[in-house]
């Protein structure tokens, strides 16, 4: 059996850092918490957690701070947790390094997802990705760059391609529209939302089954996309 | 009470020179005229006795008063005595008077002629006078009847400003309004550009009301000096523009008084509403918690998980209060600023429908929405929310098993139309307004759930997008149709060619 992972949850409110405790514990992870920013910080460099969840909205120092502190040193999966009147604040954390986002309140098994999909992310950039990603009957053969449905190849052009792979390698996580313009179009496009929303909806018929209802390329509303494997 | 600052202007005597002229030339006509008469009477002066003359030489005296003011009438009483005298008065030629009787005739004609000048002088001064005090108050009464119902004070501002300027034939006037009571302040000038204004104005008038100086007045103009009339006709002006705009702070610390009054009002039906709805799912959730903790019953796994779904299902309907509120009270304060990107209404919609999917399955839902419709500015998330919130309502009030569209064309260049259709009930034409109304329900409160806010929320969003969003009922069903802008700062989206391949 592998070893146990270890969460560091930082929030300033008790009632959910002991729900979280209690139920993440039952989950067999290791939880320390943290309930300001600057502790937070302090135990994420003495222990080095393998994932941190991290409420936006701290006493001391705001969560989008302690998103670029420790992105100073550390690659650490950080998910962090908004509510609906921070909406701006939760893309920022976003672009500042964080990884994944939840909504409170959210329920158990999204936030479970969302920790197996950061744990399993690290673990890649640790060792080699896939070199193909399967999603329902979608495969994407990212090193011969070939995309088959239902085993049919499917002729995508470079950019929809590129955008593809993209999301696909960081199957399961958010990228923001900043991200994905800057990684497929380059850094002077990460203002033009609108080239993305051709380009999803391009590949949206070309690989979905019912394009207005997605199953793997996923809007995520107001941040950006996300690529979902599950079928 | 009016300070005038005079500008300091260097003398200009070529003006001077000008304005001499109408004077010199008006004397010059006078003389012209009496030079006529002589020379008519001197062709006549056989046939006529003296005192016919000296009547005859009276009305070219009093045409000269009439038509060029007292001194042309003195000047030409005094020409018409000398002449008289020198023609018509023997002996011919010079000025001597032989019989006591001319000289009698002659100083009596003199006094005539000034007298009759200086009577049809006064009387064609007052005449003037008369005709400029009307002009000044019909100039009056247009300025306050044209700013009577004004309350707005850039407005009133405005009409001053421009009345001044056309009354004074001004350069330039600029109006600058302190606040009074919690009011910004305000300065209006006319023309727009100060460009032509250099220097101090040449007045500045104080805009006084009751309550001490609440602004001034400023003009620029060419010619320096007022006379008395302008004086006080600026004067005038200035404490009507004064009246006036004090009523106008009056007028809206009123309405603002109302505003507060009615925004307390709604703040109170609000809580009551809010904790009304807050407690249905309270009660829920304190229920079933309660129920899966008691040690005395035993739970089957399904009632269990009956128990455990209301608890979820409640937990978002709760969710949901909350968020509504949260918006509500942005819209309220005005800080409901759209994250405006360029969006695809196809994907919006699409996002919004897998979002209520549980609540559509008891209904068939079709969608028309194009993808090749162009972008629009809006905030995917807002927007979202909005077609949510209209979802939610065709939920509440279409029979189950009805079918809700939503369709969706390009209305003009400038906009977009969204139609979201149900099979509900009419609703009566006279609440089709009001629905978007805060706390408006048409039917029965108990019947339905919610707290009235979704769909003012709906319009609060529209609007802050600047689009629009009403109700209309149709055969057999109901619409609300939404007009989304398509341009963002004038300009629409640029479009994106996507790749061939």
């Amino acid at each position: 059996m592998k070893k146990e992972s270890s969460i560091l949850v930082i929030d300033d409110e008790p009632q959910i850092l002991r729900a979280l405790k209690t139920i993440l514990t039952a989950k067999r992870f290791q939880v320390s918490t943290a309930s300001t920013g600057e502790e937070g910080l302090a135990i994420a460099a003495g222990t080095q957690p393998d994932v941190i969840i991290l409420d936006l909205g701290l006493p001391d120092i705001s969560g989008i701070e302690v998103c670029a502190h420790l992105r100073e040193w550390s690659q650490v999966p950080i998910i962090v947790l908004s509510v609906r009147d921070e909406e701006k604040d939760k893309v920022r954390a976003l672009d500042e390094g964080a990884d994944d986002y939840l909504v409170k309140p959210f329920g158990i098994e999204e936030l479970l997802a969302r920790i197996r999909v950061a744990l399993r992310h690290s673990a890649q950039v640790k060792g080699t990705s896939e070199p193909v990603v399967h999603a329902g009957d979608l495969e994407i053969d990212l090193a011969r760059r070939v995309v088959r449905r239902k085993g049919e190849e499917v002729k995508l052009t470079a950019t929809e391609f590129n955008l593809l792979a993209y999301l696909a390698s960081n199957a399961g996580r958010v990228l923001t529209h900043r991200n994905l313009l800057e990684k497929v179009w380059g850094i002077e496009y990460i203002e033009n939302v609108e080239y993305l929303r051709v380009f999803m909806s391009q590949l949206r018929k070309k690989l979905e089954q019912d394009p207005r209802q997605p199953r793997h390329l996923l809007s995520d509303p107001g941040v950006g996309y996300r690529f979902s494997s599950d079928d | 009470m009016i300070s005038t600052i005079q500008r300091i202007k260097s003398p200009e005597n070529p003006k001077r020179l000008l304005s001499l002229l109408p004077i010199l030339g008006r004397h010059l006509l006078v003389v012209g005229m009496m030079v006529a008469t002589t020379g008519i009477l001197f062709v006549f002066r056989s046939s006529m006795n003296t005192s016919t003359v000296a009547l005859l030489y009276l009305l070219p005296v009093l045409l000269c008063t009439m038509l060029w003011g007292l001194s042309a009438g003195l000047a030409a009483g005094l020409l018409a005595f000398l002449t008289f005298n020198y023609f018509f008065i023997q002996p011919y030629y010079t000025f001597k008077v032989n019989h006591t009787q001319d000289i009698t005739a002659l100083v009596i004609f003199f006094l005539v002629a000034v007298l009759i000048s200086q009577l049809v002088g006064r009387a064609k001064r007052n005449l003037t006078e008369a005709k400029a005090r009307e002009q000044e108050l019909s100039s009056l009464y247009g300025i306050s009847s044209s700013l009577a119902g004004v309350n707005d004070q850039v407005e009133i501002a405005n009409l001053i400003a421009t009345q001044v300027r056309d009354i004074f034939q001004a350069q330039g006037v600029e109006i600058e309004v302190w606040p009074v009571m919690d009011e910004q302040s305000l300065s209006v000038l006319v023309p727009q550009e100060r460009g032509s204004l250099a220097g101090d104005p040449a007045y500045v008038i104080p805009l006084e009301t009751s309550r001490g100086v609440c602004g001034e007045i400023r003009l620029w103009r060419q010619i320096p000096s007022a006379s008395a009339t302008e004086k006080r006709m600026l004067e005038a002006i200035a404490a009507q523009g004064a009246l006036a705009l004090e009523r106008a702070a009056l007028t809206r610390a009123e309405t603002r008084a109302e505003v507060l009054e009615e925004s307390d009002r709604m703040k109170s039906v609000l809580l009551s509403s809010v904790s009304h709805e807050l407690r249905t799912p309270l009660s829920i959730i304190k229920a079933s918690a309660t129920s899966l903790l008691s040690a005395e019953v035993e739970w089957d796994t399904e009632a269990r998980l009956d128990l455990l779904n209301a608890l979820d299902e409640e937990a978002d309907h709760l969710n949901q209060l909350v968020g509504n509120l949260l918006d509500m009270s942005r819209i309220e304060a005005g800080a409901l600023e759209p994250n405006r990107q360029w969006n695809l209404l196809s994907e919006i919609v699409s996002v919004a429908l897998e979002r209520m999917k549980r609540a559509l399955e008891r209904y068939r839902v079709e969608v028309d929405i194009s993808e090749e419709l162009p972008f629009i500015p809006v905030d995917f998330m807002q927007m979202e929310r909005v077609f949510i919130n209209l979802i939610s309502n065709s939920t509440k009030y279409a029979p189950r098993g009805t079918t809700i569209c939503i369709k969706a064309w390009v209305h003009d260049r400038e906009s977009l139309l969204v139609q979201l259709t149900n099979q509900s009930p009419p609703v009566p034409e006279e609440h089709l307004d009001s629905i978007f109304e805060k706390f408006h329900r048409v039917t029965d409160a108990d019947r339905v759930s919610g707290t009235g806010l979704g769909l003012s929320i709906c319009k609060g969003i529209i609007e802050a997008h600047g689009g629009r969003i009403w109700a209309e009922n149709l055969a057999g069903g109901f619409a609300f149709n939404l007009q989304i802008p398509l341009t963002w700062n004038g300009r629409p989206a640029s479009i994106v060619e996507a790749e061939n391949g």
